[in-house]
């Protein structure tokens, strides 16, 4: 097991940083969707960082660059200070749908994520899926296959794949939005517990999300971004006691202010 | 050369009108008989068995059966029909599965709000099914259209015992060519037919796909492949649309118009409609029987499968058998990689899968000359040239049932195993395999099916007065030596056996894998 990594610098010091960057899909007939053009923007160690924007403007596309999976045309992409060429075991995301291979159980689902874990018996990465699966709140289902779970415990899944390999950054892309409403509490608690873990994975969050009463209660910042090419409409920090109300008129305060950046 | 050209033109015409009736045939013939099985259930437990086993019957081997009806019907337009017939027969029975399953598929509320507006059958017809068949009819044409010329050049000639049938087309003009020597015009001739093909596609099958789409019930409609021809054939379905909205010519509304008035007429009429139905059906069937003596038949086949034996059947499936599994799998190492290839470099897509469809459509029967030529010229045997022969008439199955399933890969699936850094052989085994698994089930049965049509022609080679055989028995090289000895018997008996060693195939094989396959994949 890898420590976790720590702020060394108190909290300026940044896990990730985009750095100007541009995307463009290429389309039929050789048009170039401008997704981004020159946007900067960083995550700080231990920070969860929040991202909204009107759909359709890129965050998903925001975040595939982040992990690794899209390269950006122009502008560079820092992990922890050095180039992100790849996807690496470090930085994790969730999609928005779980992405779960149906022919396999949930423990071999989440046993994916430990393939080149070369070191491991499969007996001890039994064991840490285990661990995992716990975290989640699916004990007992290792065996179940991912047909046979609602869409809450699917998600489930997906979290504990995405934990087990213990990132330094969690990327997730709309977690809780397929799912009702009571089973998103109870994730989203799960998730900001295991953030605010010390000594568990991940150190860092970022989440996309189109509720942006959801982001107020997790972010610590809260990035909004304009339509395509998009670009930063605006920062909020946001500066309340875990865990958050959603009832108190300091929490609407902030959700004010993220309405009105996206206009 | 000029007066050449002219013949291959002619040529094409007369086939592509010979295809074009099988065709509409085809379709309306789907559409009855998939309507009927997809909202009757007792139709539908009489229906689809019967499909399903005529699907399985080697084409080639019931046309002399058919010839030998059509001909006592009329000498001169027989032999025609009957090849029209044949065509249909390659033509009609994926259409029809196609109707029946998009009529089963039709969404249930979809179905109740049409039930709660009282219609009567005939609106339902018109206004629900034949719109909700019309995507699956659009996209079954075209494998429709290369198998029917696969056949058609196979029944251009027909020779049975001492008569012999010859109808002008592109397949005995090819023939003719290559046989005088003329390879020249042999290739020619192959160029004219890929670019009538490629024509056709873009101008009529590409167009009517486009159109169909719209009358998709799912929300996503799968994505069809993207290739160069996409801006003229979209510009071109956008005129067929204009021209049915302007109804200029006659159009689907028209044609339901005529439908409409048609039904309110028979169910004014309705005893008597009937009776004209019952009357007409009964006529035909006398006549078709009157010209060939059932019973005697009845006793020439069962002397046939008396005289074919229980052990001799089986030694020959065996080694037909063989012959195209090995050709399948020959087809399975080049397909799977280069499916993976174009499929993780979406650039060669736009390359390989147009050449692939236009390769795709050149019917390996049409190129049997050539392969004969080329294995002699190697002085290869003719076991390896029936396993190319049937290779080239069934690995664009494989291909297009396997690159379809790769195409419909979830992208998250794929992204997933680039964040785990699953590569290579691990990706094969953990995404690939378990995605494309039912399709590969699919497209083997398909290629089997095929590959066993094909047998019955490269078991056994016929190009006029040159007849070559495999040394080993083969159950296709039996078929085609009782057509040429004209013994109606023992043609039978191997088509029974054939048929049936297929049927069971599919049931206890191929269906059972393909079930536990999609299981898997809830
Ligand atoms: N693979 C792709 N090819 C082409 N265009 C894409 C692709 N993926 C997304 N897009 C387009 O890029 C834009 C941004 O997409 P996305 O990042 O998914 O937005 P969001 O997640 O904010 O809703 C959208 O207009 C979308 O249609
Ligand atoms: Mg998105």
């Amino acid at each position: 097991m890898e420590a976790v990594a720590e702020p060394t610098e108190g909290m300026r010091e940044n896990i990730l940083e985009l750095r100007d960057i541009s995307f463009s899909y290429s389309m039929r007939g050789g048009e170039k969707l401008r997704v981004f053009d020159n946007l900067s923007l960083s995550v700080s160690y231990a920070e969860f960082l929040g991202i909204a924007g009107p759909s359709g403007c890129g965050k998903s596309t925001l975040l595939r660059i982040m992990a690794g999976l899209l390269k950006p045309d122009n502008g560079g992409v820092l992990f922890r200070g050095k180039p992100l060429k790849e996807p690496t075991p470090r930085i994790s995301m969730m999609f928005q749908s779980p992405a779960l291979f149906p022919w396999y159980t949930v423990l071999e689902n989440v046993m994916l994520a430990l393939i080149h874990e070369k070191e491991l018996t499969r007996r001890e990465k039994e064991e840490r899926v285990r661990v995992f699966l716990d975290i989640v709140g699916l004990m007992g289902f290792e065996a179940a296959y991912p047909a046979e779970l609602s869409g809450g415990m699917r998600q489930r899944v997906a979290l504990a794949r995405a934990l087990v390999a213990q990132p330094d950054l969690l990327l997730m892309d709309e977690p809780f939005s397929n799912l009702d409403p009571l089973t998103a509490i109870s994730l989203r608690r799960e998730i900001e517990t295991l953030w605010m873990n010390q000594s568990l994975p991940p150190s860092s969050v970022v989440m996309v999300s189109h509720d942006i009463e959801e982001l107020v209660e997790l972010s610590d910042t809260i990035i909004v971004l304009t339509k395509r090419p998009a670009k930063i409409a605006g920062i909020v920090k946001i500066d309340m006691e875990r865990p958050r109300s959603r009832r108190s008129r300091e929490f609407y305060e902030y959700v004010d202010k993220v309405y009105t950046l996206l206009g | 050369m000029a007066q050449e050209f002219l013949e291959i033109l002619l040529a094409l015409g007369f086939s592509w009108a010979r295809m074009t009736i099988a065709l509409l045939l085809s379709i309306l013939f789907s559409l009855c008989v998939g309507i009927l099985a997809g909202v009757n259930r007792v139709a539908e437990k009489i229906i689809i068995p019967i499909l399903d086993v005529l699907q399985s019957i080697p084409i080639l081997s019931f046309f002399p059966l058919a010839l030998y009806i059509f001909i006592g019907i009329h000498p001169i337009i027989g032999p025609e029909a009957a090849a029209i017939f044949l065509i249909f027969t390659s033509q009609a029975w994926n259409i029809a599965f196609g109707v029946y399953e998009a009529v089963k598929l039709i969404p249930t509320n979809i179905l109740e709000s049409v039930r709660s507006l009282g219609l009567g059958a005939l609106r339902r017809i018109r206004n629900l099914y034949i719109p909700a068949a019309f995507p699956r009819i659009a996209a079954n044409i075209p494998p429709s259209w290369a198998n029917g010329l696969y056949f058609l050049v196979a029944c251009e000639i027909i020779t049975i015992g001492e008569a012999e049938w010859r109808l002008f087309g592109i397949g005995t003009v090819s023939t003719g060519f290559m046989l005088a020597g003329k390879i020249p015009q042999f290739f020619i001739s192959l160029a004219a037919v890929m670019i009538a093909v490629v024509l056709s596609n873009i101008f009529l099958f590409i167009p009517l796909m486009r159109l169909s789409e719209r009358y998709k019930f799912e929300e996503y409609a799968a994505e069809a492949p993207r290739v160069w021809i996409e801006r003229v054939t979209k510009s071109i379905s956008g005129v067929i649309g204009k021209l049915l909205a302007d109804r200029k010519i006659p159009s689907y509304a028209s044609a339901s118009q005529i439908i409409s008035r048609f039904s309110s007429m028979v169910r004014k009429n309705k005893i008597l409609a009937s009776a004209f139905v019952v009357m007409a059906v009964a006529a035909l069937s006398i006549y078709a029987i009157s010209s060939i003596n059932v019973l005697y038949y009845l006793e020439v086949v069962a002397s046939g499968l008396g005289r074919f034996g229980l052990v001799d059947p089986l030694v020959m499936i065996g080694f037909s058998l063989s012959r195209v599994a090995s050709a399948v799998l020959i087809g399975l190492t080049w397909v799977i990689p280069v499916s993976i290839l174009i499929y993780e470099r979406r650039r060669l897509e736009k390359i390989l899968v147009p050449l692939f469809q236009v390769l795709a459509s050149l019917p390996a029967t049409l190129l049997m000359p050539l392969i004969v030529a080329l294995v002699l010229e190697a002085k290869l045997s003719l076991e390896t040239g029936a396993v190319i022969m049937v290779l080239l008439g069934t690995q664009w199955y494989l291909f297009f049932f396997i690159s379809g399933a790769m195409r419909g890969i979830p992208r998250e699936e794929e992204e997933l195993c680039r964040l785990l850094k699953i590569r290579g052989l691990k990706k094969f085994r953990h995404l690939y395999f378990p995605r494309i698994f039912p399709s590969l089930i699919m497209g083997c049965l398909v290629a089997v099916g095929g590959g066993w049509n094909t047998l019955v022609i490269a078991e056994r080679v016929v190009l006029d007065d040159f007849i070559w055989e495999v040394e080993n028995p083969g159950i296709g090289k039996a078929l085609s030596g009782a057509v040429m000895r004209g013994d109606v018997g023992i043609l039978t008996a191997a088509t029974i056996w054939m048929a049936g060693f297929i049927v069971i195939l599919n049931r206890f094989l191929w269906r059972r894998l393909y079930q536990k396959a999609t299981r898997l994949l809830v």
